[in-house]
């Protein structure tokens, strides 16, 4: 089944429509990639399945989005932020706060967790999963800024892999890295999804190729091509998927 | 390139490097006449006001004792430094309290329509002649202050000095402590006159509220979108969001924004004029209290050369002040 399951998806910013009636299921335990031009409404959607959307006041949003079969409109936002984390295009570590802060904050201030010490335990392990403790276990007072570009993103990482989600989404998450740590992002995501469903937005077709189990190409606000990675690479059955996934649409 | 062509260069080169001199030149010259009326000042006032402070008695009892009057030679502005330091420390505080809050709402809540209206007074307020502010609070006060008296404060006060006549009950310091509570707090809780350090604070908490407002409000809403977007999805609840993670981000301008508007206020003599009247004595804080301001206001205009001395000690204590917390904001900011 589903873990993720969106009918009939219409967002409009203003008047001008975003995604026209967009439908998808996103499986669990997998990686599902969301590829297109700028401006085809990936991010959009992304941010509609944490209901983040909702900080843009002008954003307008019809259809239904199930998590396990409930509507993530009926269900309790902080929930289902904790359920659904993100990760984003720019490494967003809080500033002025340390290594260790910028992980804990979440589980403080959702009160997850109790006492320092499973505190330090959560931190550690999500750390671990997102494959950075090695890297900053001796700093992990020093400020997140002092971190490297790469060694940020992966902080994100662990920020939302502490609230033990379900679901990852990750908007562009290599666009600002470089080869090396766009490889060790990507390494991480092959890792993580044995035990989530991640939803990785790119626009950069060999990401999708390399990594992802599904994939679906979106033009203009509405889902031309979905199916399994390799299909949709190697037999596109819509002539635009197959300018795009062969790097003459962009 | 031929020879000619590179005479042709050096000679545009030598033009523009000419008119780069004179250019920065210019800049520099404004800057001079910018800084130099600031160094003047700081000069003449310290200068003077050294010399004043050692002539009436040197510094300690500059700070602490009452201000000279015409037929002494020596004194200080100790009730005034004390009325200061109390409103100046209120105002900022209330200040803080208020104007933060309302810079968040101001600068993030825009889909608010109260919002937008709520910026466009705060705008006007920080604008807002400080003397106008002063008679507001001036003519709020007298008619809340009998009310405000004889439903709550006279009451509170008396309940409060019969503290003072405390029969010993516990053994040992506790008995101690509560006669001096019932001594001290006095000075601060009471029924109010007309004039009094509250309505000073809050004229002057009224002047700093539109200045940390604003302050907060741009730094709110220069917060990039994935941060604030990381701030939504990490701390759950939006107070926690705004409060707590995007709070981090910005503090260092809501420090410098408190911290210059509390320099702002320990300054200002127009809206005390009214509310704290001023005082030279140590006197309750309900009742007129002095103000280092108003001290250099009164006595730099009396034809008593004693006094006038003192009012260049006075401004140059007040200098003091504003200059430490201006360091402060420049170091932390």
């Amino acid at each position: 089944m589903a873990k993720i399951e969106v009918k009939d998806l219409r967002v409009s910013f203003g008047a001008l429509p975003v995604t026209t009636g967009v439908n998808l299921s996103i499986p669990d335990r997998s990686i599902t990639a969301l590829m297109g031009p700028s401006g085809s409404g990936k991010s959009t959607i992304l941010r509609v399945l944490n209901r983040l959307i909702e900080l843009y006041p002008e954003a307008k949003v019809s259809g239904e989005v199930y998590l396990d079969g409930q509507n993530i409109f009926d269900m309790n936002v902080l929930e289902l932020r904790r359920k659904v984390q993100m990760i984003f295009q720019i490494p967003n570590p809080i500033p002025n706060l340390s290594v260790f802060e910028n992980v804990a904050l979440g589980l403080k201030l959702n009160r997850l967790v109790r006492g320092r010490r499973e505190l330090f335990e959560r931190v550690k392990s999500a750390l671990e999963k997102a494959q950075l403790w090695d890297e900053v276990k001796d700093r992990l007072g020093a400020p997140a800024g002092k971190l490297s570009g790469g060694q940020q993103q992966r902080l994100c990482v662990a920020r939302a892999l502490a609230f033990e989600p379900e679901v990852l989404l990750a908007d562009e998450p290599t666009a600002n890295l470089d080869p090396e740590n766009t490889a060790k992002v990507e390494a991480l995501f092959l890792e993580l999804k044995k035990e989530m469903s991640i939803v990785l937005v790119t626009h950069y077709p060999p990401q999708a190729a390399r990594i992802s189990d599904y994939a679906a190409f979106l033009y203009k606000g509405q889902i031309v091509e979905w199916g399994p990675t390799r299909d949709v690479f190697t037999k596109p059955r819509h002539e635009l998927t197959e300018k795009y996934v062969t790097g003459r649409l962009y | 390139m031929t020879a000619k062509s590179h005479d042709r260069v050096q000679v545009v080169d030598a033009e523009r490097q000419l008119i780069n001199w004179l250019g920065l030149g210019l800049f520099a010259f404004l800057g001079v006449v910018a800084v130099v009326p600031l160094f003047l000042i700081i000069s003449d006032v310290y200068i003077k006001g050294i010399d004043a402070i050692n002539s009436l008695g040197g510094l300690w009892v500059f700070l602490t004792e009452l201000p000279p009057t015409p037929y002494d030679e020596s004194g200080g502005i100790g009730p005034m430094l004390v009325g200061t330091l109390y409103m100046t420390a209120l105002g900022a505080l209330l200040g803080i309290a208020v104007g933060f809050p309302l810079g968040v709402y101001i600068g993030e809540m825009r889909k608010e329509k109260f919002a937008n209206v709520a910026r466009a007074g705060v705008n006007v307020l920080v604008e807002f002649p400080t003397i106008v502010v002063g008679l507001f609070v001036y003519a709020v006060m007298s008619l809340a202050k009998e009310d405000l008296n004889r439903y709550m404060l006279g009451p509170l006060s008396n309940a409060i000095s019969s503290l003072g006549e405390w029969t010993p009950r516990f053994i040992g310091p506790l008995d101690n402590v509560i006669s001096l509570l019932g001594e001290w707090i006095p000075w601060f809780i009471g029924p109010l006159d007309g004039f009094n350090a509250y309505a000073g604070a809050v004229a002057l908490t009224l002047i700093m509220i539109p200045y940390v407002a604003l302050i907060t409000a741009s730094a709110y809403a220069s917060v990039e979108q994935p941060l604030r977007e990381a701030a939504y999805a990490t701390a759950g609840r939006e107070f926690n969001a705004l409060f707590v993670v995007l709070r981090k981000a910005v503090s260092r301008a809501v420090l410098t924004a408190a911290l210059l508007g509390t320099a702002k206020i320990a300054g200002e003599t127009a809206p005390l004029l009214f509310t704290a009247f001023g005082n030279f004595y140590y006197a309750p804080f309900t009742g007129p209290t002095g103000a280092v301001p108003l001290w250099i206001w009164y006595a730099a205009q009396t034809p008593y050369d004693v006094q006038i001395v003192s009012a260049y000690g006075a401004a140059a204590v007040l200098l003091t002040i504003i200059l430490t917390i201006f360091i402060i904001a420049r170091i932390r900011g």
